[in-house]
């Protein structure tokens, strides 16, 4: 991904909405008994997208505001975001996306991993009440839901950052009427800006 | 190239894994009034207005996907209520002749809700937004300390004890409900049963433990728990006593125990909250820091 300032005040926006989305309307959904979290979804996105660095920073951040806003201890969420966005960067860095039921699976398990360490971190802070193994439960269904729910968003996200991801940009000049030569220019231009981006392909 | 690439991108990484473990740290050492939390605080100010825009807006939206979701849990639940209607038949020729006794014991408990909170202020709040984790059972209303909530002030709703206030900004308020698992209550069963402490089994939100329950000290399904409002003179509970909380779902007791594992059912819905009331101004509790 080409971080330009225009890519980043999209990527802010991203986070925010989501927060607020998270906070005012998908906490208040009950599913199989599951609060839907949207959080890991948008982060592991971000972080397929744009590579494990634009992943671990916005999950870094989205932890911070997340935690801020509804006043709850820092840091927690953070160090759970920024895990699973930087291991979703590296998954893209090293693999090439090519079939589109990858993302929403990968979303899937790397939120129920979330999940599992947001209660591992949990349990080593202390917790003084019995915990139900429906808390098991709950870490499934939370990757159950974020596989449904990364159909659409994943695409969503997607469409929103797409002029700064190379790939696309790649896909657009393959599709314009250009001759052989410039072809050839935009897909050097291209190696240049992954190099310059540090994105690898395999 | 490349490999300086790489190492930039541990020391990033580093960088933030560290920054959210001294954030993680530094939140549990410092005191309430410490820069964190005052930075906690801003945030959430700036946050509310956003949130209550949010979530006035998103009703509608919400009520629909609620809606289908219940219907489905609904068609799920009809068999299963088929087979308790046989079993309430039953009940319900029992229940008549409890009917009158629990008529005198109400009225000899005053249950209702004006002489429980007597001396406090309520302040009707509406849920501007909630965690969505388990581990958190929190929500975050409209009022703050421009409308006197304080911290540690009751919050009920039309059915029962909600919670207590936990943090406040000008405009908003945390409230830590009874499902969390930083919330115990002292509490006693009606009519004249024992006192315990009812607390949260995290990952299940429909239920409560009551703790501290001797396992020679008898109680059964159905009777009712209200708050203790236990003080000793120098400490005491947050809540005055009297405010129901739900009722026994269950009580059983190992062979080596010795306590009751005793289930409340809570009656507030704490995963459908829409309004809240604060009880603000009541009376100084010892011990209950405001």
């Amino acid at each position: 991904m080409i971080i330009t300032l225009r890519s980043a005040v999209r990527i802010a926006l991203i986070v925010l909405a989501s927060v607020v989305l998270q906070i005012s309307f998908f906490s208040y959904l009950s599913f199989f008994g599951t609060t839907p979290d949207i959080m890991p979804l948008v982060v592991i996105t971000l972080g397929l997208l744009g590579g494990a660095l634009v992943g671990a920073v916005c999950g870094f951040a989205a932890g911070l505001v997340l935690d801020s806003a509804l006043l709850q201890t820092l840091g927690v969420w953070s160090l759970v975001l920024l895990t699973v966005g930087y291991l979703a960067g590296r998954y893209r860095e090293g693999t090439d996306i090519s079939n589109s039921l990858v993302p929403p699976l990968l979303i899937g398990a790397l939120t129920m991993a979330a999940a599992a360490g947001f209660a591992a971190i949990q349990l080593m802070l202390g917790v003084r009440t019995p915990v139900s193994l429906l808390v098991l439960r709950e870490i499934v269904v939370q990757g159950l839901l974020a596989t449904l729910l990364a159909i659409p968003l994943y695409p969503l996200i997607r469409r929103v950052l797409r002029p700064a991801i190379v790939d696309d940009f790649e896909a657009r000049r393959a599709r314009s009427p250009i001759t052989r030569s410039a072809s050839r220019a935009g897909r050097t231009r291209g190696r240049r800006m992954r190099r310059s981006v540090g994105v690898s392909r395999s | 190239m490349y490999r300086k690439q790489v190492r930039r991108r541990r020391a990033i990484m580093a960088l933030l894994i560290v920054a959210a473990l001294v954030l993680l740290s530094t939140r549990f050492s410092e005191s309430d009034g410490g820069p964190l939390h005052s930075m906690q605080r801003a945030v959430a100010s700036v946050f509310g207005p956003l949130e209550e825009g949010a979530t006035r807006a998103l009703k509608p939206a919400r009520d629909l996907i609620n809606w289908f979701s219940e219907t489905f849990q609904a068609r799920g639940q009809n068999s299963d209520l088929e087979a308790e209607v046989q079993h309430l038949r039953n009940q319900l020729v029992r229940a008549k002749g409890a009917q009158g006794e629990n008529r005198q014991l109400r009225k000899l408990l005053r249950l209702d809700r004006r002489g429980t909170l007597a001396g406090y202020t309520p302040v009707t709040a509406r849920v501007i937004g909630r965690s969505p984790t388990v581990w958190y059972s929190t929500v975050t209303i409209d009022k703050g300390s421009g409308t006197d909530v304080k911290i540690n002030d009751p919050v009920v709703d039309g059915d029962g004890l909600v919670g207590r206030i936990t943090d406040v900004t000008h405009g908003t308020a945390e409230v830590t409900l009874i499902t969390d698992n930083r919330s115990a209550v002292s509490a006693r069963a009606l009519p004249n049963g024992p006192e315990g402490v009812a607390e949260p089994e995290i990952g299940d939100s429909t239920n409560l433990l009551l703790d501290f329950i001797d396992r020679s000290e008898a109680i059964h399904e159905g009777q009712l728990v209200v708050t203790a409002g236990w003080s000793n003179g120098g400490i005491s509970s947050a809540f005055p006593p009297g405010i129901p909380i739900g009722e026994v779902s269950d009580a059983t007791v190992g062979e080596q125990e010795t306590y009751q594992r005793v289930h409340l059912r809570p009656f507030a819905d704490l995963r459908d909250l829409e309004f809240v009331q604060v009880a603000t101004g009541g009376p100084k509790r010892p011990g209950v820091a405001q």
